[in-house]
């Protein structure tokens, strides 16, 4: 049984005529072939080489005819289901349907001083147990909720934080690579039942390193499910023009398609845009903002005129705090993913870029993924809710509505009732103490945190494995020289005190 | 000056301002077909540079007019460079800088930031580049002299590599003679603090000011000597 | 030169079916003919008589037959311009592009303690000229406050109109409550201003005696019509989405009808603030998703009629702070009520529903605006920037496009760079004071407070014309039983206090 998700009823938000699709099209397939792609292995080259396109084996340059690319786009599926740990949890990307998934960043934030700090193992534990208890998150995906935690090395966050997410979360899951990870990171999928998601980033402009080649190779031969994405900065790594960037960002995606394909033919590939425009005084990606929603449009119409499934609307604000400036920036992305489309969108719990989480910040956007769900449903249009008998019956004031069994009837359905957010009027906010949703949410993310369970729990044997992988991912590192002997001294501490539940 | 030399500088400062990179380097060729001191040729584009600069930090010019402004220089440099060598002229330099995303990472944008800027501000710099390994750090520290170790990591996978060329430095008995600044979305000051660096800077144009402090105030003053 | 906001690049989106909104018309069209609505003016009901409508005169009872309701809706204009004395701030209002202005607050609210209270005359004056100086209200409603202490309730809308007229030449609109406007458009007129009427529906299906005076003051002075409805969904509307949209259109269509019979072409925008019940604490849910399902297709059934829509629901929002509730609150209908092809949207300074606003939120909220505005203009597809050859001469790493003119030239027009927000990087944020998108508006406001007037100011004569006016409208609501002694009294203290009595 699988998680329905969202579906759309109705069409999406278009921004691009026919005609600009065309063009954009047309401009991607010539960067394509006219251009190509750097890919730095081997491997890949000659897969490429002996699937009809031109290689430059000295620069590493790749260019694709355009028959091979629309074959490739061809192949991928356009509607595909993902299983997750507890069938239950599984979903269909494709389509009409939107899921919404929690946003990572680095490290918690206190809610006074709002700034960072590296979370403890519990907070990293706790905070999984919040995620997996939200309504709304359909997907904790990788480095949720944090890249890591105090103690363990920084090779090993990924390898711990998945199996962190295993344990914790029977939702579906994601791993990112680094350092040849994935090796583990499959495997412990694979121990629990579980698909993965894995991105292919292209280091752009238009570049794909061994590491990364390496992780999509894995991934692909073990049959999960592949993302490729661009992670361009418009004007910095890509054209400052958002139809620039598009082509840019799309070649680098395509390309990624393109190998998964040739790897693997029918490989679910979802594409991903993570392109954010420069801050042209900082030089950091300008989080939070218009453009963004703008080239995410753009992205959705043009993906799924393919007819591949998207993910994106990744709300990162620039904002440190809960606060009005954090509220529009996710909102207006979020909905403007909602509504031309995405089929996957991060939302619930970022703060600043993608170095701050908090589960307060998760629960409250929880609502706005649950408010964008209702809207997504549309309404219904027929002789019941047109009302015009209902409406001649009340007739002018002095008549109303409120004793209507219509009214019973529909009332909730048009509206959406948040959970954490302030409903009451001024007399009752005063009264009960002047409640922001920050300090509503917070109430509420204790309760989930101290009430819920992961359903169902790993089973001993499964328990048992994901333990077994962690400890090779150890030694693997350990060996490699990629632990020092300090972090490996208080990690083995971290890992024999009262902190550790595991093993 | 010659009115046809003074034309040619002014030529070499409004390709600068007009962020022109093959005026520049006609510029350049001209001043020193025409007898120009290729060291005051220089001079004059650092100017500019300095005053593009300027208008950066008042928030009436923004970064991609300080790099297209770095392009025009970088692209006129190594002509004058290359009559100063002839002549035997020391090029004037703030100081030498290595640069490189550290070994795991593939990061480059940040970094590529970072060194066209310092090289327009007047550092001479070599980039490594990505992935770079300690060993190569230190051997291209050496060979060029260092004064300044700029390394970038965004990962925090890979954050960890940059405590362990410090450390690598130190094996070697060069730490005393380097200073080491670091960079990347993930790196904080607590962070550079605990692995011994010396300064840390989150944005490209604050990168530059905090090398100008790491080598001393006074390296304005050194280079105009 | 005029006030045109932001022109759409894209289609509207459309949350329902060519066929649904036809079947919404065709309840509109029912319920008017065989419900009706009951107008509360003798006068409007012989207009109405006289024009094929069925009336009942004892009910006040009046049925509306389609093809008088259809003919009427054709003569409309889609698109009007609304003059002002100062040419650059006309506003052109129409269905290609979209505009934005001010939600109003009763009071102001203190950014510390979130408790509000009445404005003062000098703050009432200063959320004006915020409001005059942002680039993104492209008119003014009524209020933006209720008026300020010491002032007696039926003058305080008209004092507010005078300080807006005086402090701002953005156009305005006036209230139609017990008559005020009779005054208040006259006061426009002398400072050589336009100002929209403003009839308000009763809800349900009801049009009162002084909104609909409103009407008649429209056509004879030919003023434009800014046609409000503010129905609550499930108590004075039907719970259903479609059904409310009917009974929203069925009461303001009888305004539209009046003007048209009364004035054949005369302009006319509706304006919709439509919310769903709180359905625990009987108040207006605000900010519940149900306005934005609401506005969507209230939005598409108006733009089938040709008609200005104006979205009022997207202001208002149920949180008492200026925080993340009340940003997503007020942000997602006013994006949606936007890409679903509203004419104009209200978003700035409000707070908590229509009971406080702030000049800082009214900053805040025109970054919002522009964001928004921004995006319904949609993506440029040309030969430059798609920039293939560009991508092709860069290559793959270790090239960039930082140094490119092609990035100087573009990167300015395609982002928006906030004007509020904290744009920082964490340490510069630490280093410079952790400032959040509160403060920098607050210092915003001050520059806009000590460097802004209006443009060009008020000749003497024409704030004499204006205080002349108001005094006759003193002593006609003391004569006529609006004003109480005391509150007199209280008035007349204030009044010398300002050195105007």
């Amino acid at each position: 049984m699988a998680v329905k998700g969202f579906v759309r009823n109705m069409k999406p938000l278009d921004v691009l005529t026919g005609e600009q699709l065309e063009e954009i099209h047309s401009a991607t397939l010539h960067v394509l072939r006219k251009t190509g792609v750097r890919f730095d292995s081997t491997r890949a080259l000659e897969l490429f080489e002996k699937n009809g396109c031109r290689v430059n084996h000295d620069t590493n340059r790749v260019r694709f005819p355009e028959g091979l690319v629309e074959e490739c786009l061809r192949k991928a599926p356009s509607r595909f289901h993902v299983r997750a740990r507890n069938p239950e949890n599984d979903m269909v990307w494709g389509g009409n349907t939107t899921y919404f998934q929690a946003l990572s960043g680095m490290r918690t934030v206190d809610l006074n001083t709002w700034e960072p700090r590296t979370p403890t193992r519990e907070e990293y534990y706790d905070a999984i147990t919040v995620l997996d208890g939200l309504e709304n998150v359909s997907i904790v995906p990788w480095y949720t909720p944090w890249f890591g935690f105090k103690h363990i090395p920084p090779v090993m966050a990924m390898p711990e934080g998945l199996a962190a997410r295993l344990r914790n979360t029977s939702k579906f899951t994601c791993a990112g690579y680094s350092m040849g990870c994935e090796l583990f990171n499959i495997q412990m999928a694979q121990a629990v039942g579980a698909e993965l998601r894995t991105m292919m980033a292209a280091s752009p402009p238009l570049t794909f390193y061994e590491e990364t080649i390496d992780a999509a190779f894995r991934i692909v031969e073990a049959g999960f499910v592949l993302l490729p994405t661009s992670g361009s900065v418009y004007g910095g790594t890509a054209p400052a023009t958002i139809a620039g960037s598009l082509v840019s960002g799309n070649a680098e995606i395509m390309a990624g398609l393109v190998f998964a394909q040739l790897v693997r033919p029918g490989t679910r590939v979802i594409a991903q845009d993570f392109s954010f425009p420069q801050n042209m005084r900082t030089g950091a990606p300008a989080f939070g903002s218009m453009e963004i929603s703008l080239h995410q449009a753009a992205f959705n119409q043009i993906w799924h005129g393919y007819g591949i499934p998207t993910d994106g609307g990744v709300c990162y604000p620039n904002s440190k705090k809960i606060d009005y400036q954090a509220g529009y920036e996710k909102a207006i992305i979020a909905t403007i993913g909602a509504l031309s489309g995405t089929n996957t969108i991060w939302i619930q719990g970022a703060l600043y870029g993608e170095l701050a989480f908090h589960p307060v910040q998760a629960v409250i956007d929880d609502d706005i993924a649950g408010m964008l769900g209702r809207f997504l449903q549309g309404i219904e249009v027929n002789d019941e809710t047109l009302a015009v008998g209902v409406i001649d019956e009340v007739g002018p004031i002095p008549g109303h509505y409120l004793n209507q069994p219509h009214t019973r009837k529909w009332w909730k359905k048009e509206q959406f009732i948040p959970r954490a957010s302030d409903r009451l009027t001024h007399p009752e906010w005063l009264k009960q103490g002047k409640k922001d949703c920050i300090a509503i949410a917070k109430e509420r993310c204790e309760q989930i945190r101290s009430c819920h369970r992961v359903s169902p729990p790993l089973t001993e044997s499964q328990e048992q494995d994901i333990e077994r992988i962690v400890k090779e991912a150890r030694n693997f590192y350990r060996k490699k020289g990629l632990i020092s002997d300090i972090e490996w001294e208080n990690y083995q501490k971290d890992i024999a005190s009262p902190n550790y539940p595991y093993g | 000056m010659t009115d046809e030399q003074k034309g040619i500088i002014e030529n070499l400062r409004k390709a600068i301002f007009e962020y022109n990179a093959k005026l520049a380097k006609e510029s350049a060729t001209q001043a020193i077909e025409k007898g120009i001191d290729p060291v005051e040729a220089m001079n004059v584009m650092t100017v500019a540079i300095r005053e593009i600069g300027d208008a950066f930090e008042k928030g009436e010019l923004w970064l991609p007019d300080l790099v297209g402004a770095s392009d025009a220089m970088q692209a006129a440099s190594p002509v004058l460079e290359e009559e100063m060598k002839r002549k035997g002229l020391q090029k004037e330099s703030l100081g030498t800088v290595v640069a490189g995303t550290v070994f795991g990472d593939i990061h480059s944008i940040g970094k590529t930031m970072v060194t066209t800027l310092l090289t327009a501000a007047g550092f001479h710099v070599e980039d490594l580049g990505v992935n770079v390994k300690a060993e190569a750090f230190i051997e291209a520290i050496q060979k060029h002299g260092a004064d300044l170790l700029a390394m970038s990591a965004l990962m925090t996978t890979t954050m960890a590599e940059q405590e362990k060329v410090i450390e690598a430095l130190k094996r070697e008995g060069i730490r005393e003679r380097v200073k080491v600044m670091v960079g990347g979305a993930a790196v904080t000051d607590e962070f550079a603090e605990d692995i011994g660096a010396d300064g840390f800077e989150p944005t490209a144009p604050g990168a530059v000011e905090l090398a100008k402090k790491l080598l001393g105030r006074n390296t304005e003053e050194r280079a105009k000597k | 030169m005029a006030l045109r906001g932001f022109l759409r690049s894209f289609k509207p989106f459309e949350l329902i079916t060519e066929e649904q909104v036809e079947q919404i018309h065709e309840g509109t069209l029912d319920v008017l003919a065989n419900t009706g609505a009951k107008i509360y003016n003798d006068e409007a009901l012989k207009v109405f008589k006289k024009n094929d409508c069925r009336v009942d005169f004892d009910e006040k009872l009046v049925r509306f037959p389609p093809a008088v309701v259809e003919e009427c809706l054709r003569i409309c204009p889609s698109s009007f311009r609304v003059r002002s004395r100062n040419p650059d701030h006309d506003l052109v209002l129409g269905l290609d592009h979209v505009v934005f202005f001010n939600f109003p607050g009763r009071d102001i609210v203190d950014l510390t303690t979130w408790e509000s209270r009445p404005p003062s005359r000098k703050e009432h004056i200063d959320l004006v000229t915020v409001l005059d100086a942002l680039p993104t209200v492209h008119f003014l409603n009524n209020y933006p406050y209720f008026g300020y202490s010491g002032i007696p309730e039926n003058m305080k809308e008209m004092e507010g109109a005078a300080i807006r007229l005086a402090h701002s030449t953005k156009v305005t609109m006036e209230i139609a409550n017990n008559d005020i406007d009779r005054f208040t458009f006259r006061m426009a007129k002398a400072i050589g201003t336009e100002i929209f009427a403003n009839p308000n529906t009763s809800s349900p299906l009801t049009c009162y005696t002084d909104q609909t005076n409103a009407c008649f003051l429209a056509a004879e002075h030919d003023l434009p019509s800014m046609i409000w409805d503010g129905a609550t969904a499930g108590s004075t509307a039907p719970a259903s989405i479609a059904g409310a949209v009917i009974a929203s259109n069925a009461e303001v269509i009888p305004y539209i009808v009046l003007l048209q019979l009364l004035k054949p072409g005369a302009r006319v925008a509706v304006a919709n603030l439509v919310l769903p019940q709180n359905m625990k604490t009987g108040a207006p849910a605000f900010g519940d998703i149900g306005v934005s399902l609401h506005l969507a297709a209230y939005n598409q059934v108006w733009r089938r009629y040709g008609i200005p829509m104006v979205a009022s629901s997207s202001g208002v929002s149920n949180s008492k702070v200026i925080g993340f509730q009340l940003a997503y609150e007020k942000t997602i209908p006013s994006l949606i009520a936007a890409l679903s092809g509203s004419s104009a949207v209200q978003i700035h300074s409000s707070v908590y529903g229509e009971i406080t606003a702030h000049p800082v939120q009214a900053i805040l909220d025109d970054d919002i605006a522009h964001m928004i505005g921004r995006f319904v203009e949609g993506i440029v597809v040309s030969e430059d920037s798609l920039a293939v050859d560009l991508i092709n001469t860069v290559g793959p790493i270790p090239g960039h496009f930082l140094g490119q003119a092609h990035t100087r030239r573009w990167w300015n027009r395609e982002q928006y760079v906030t004007g509020s927000a904290d744009r920082l990087t964490y340490p510069e944020w630490k280093s410079g004071g952790k400032k959040n998108d509160i403060e920098y508006a607050k210092e915003r406001m001050e520059e806009i407070l000590s460097t802004h007037t209006a443009h060009p100011p008020l000749t003497p004569g024409a704030e004499q014309e204006i205080e002349k006016i108001l005094q006759e409208a003193r002593e006609y609501f003391k004569k006529n039983g609006y004003i109480s002694s005391s509150e007199w009294q209280e008035y007349m203290k204030t009044l010398q206090t300002e050195g105007r009595a």
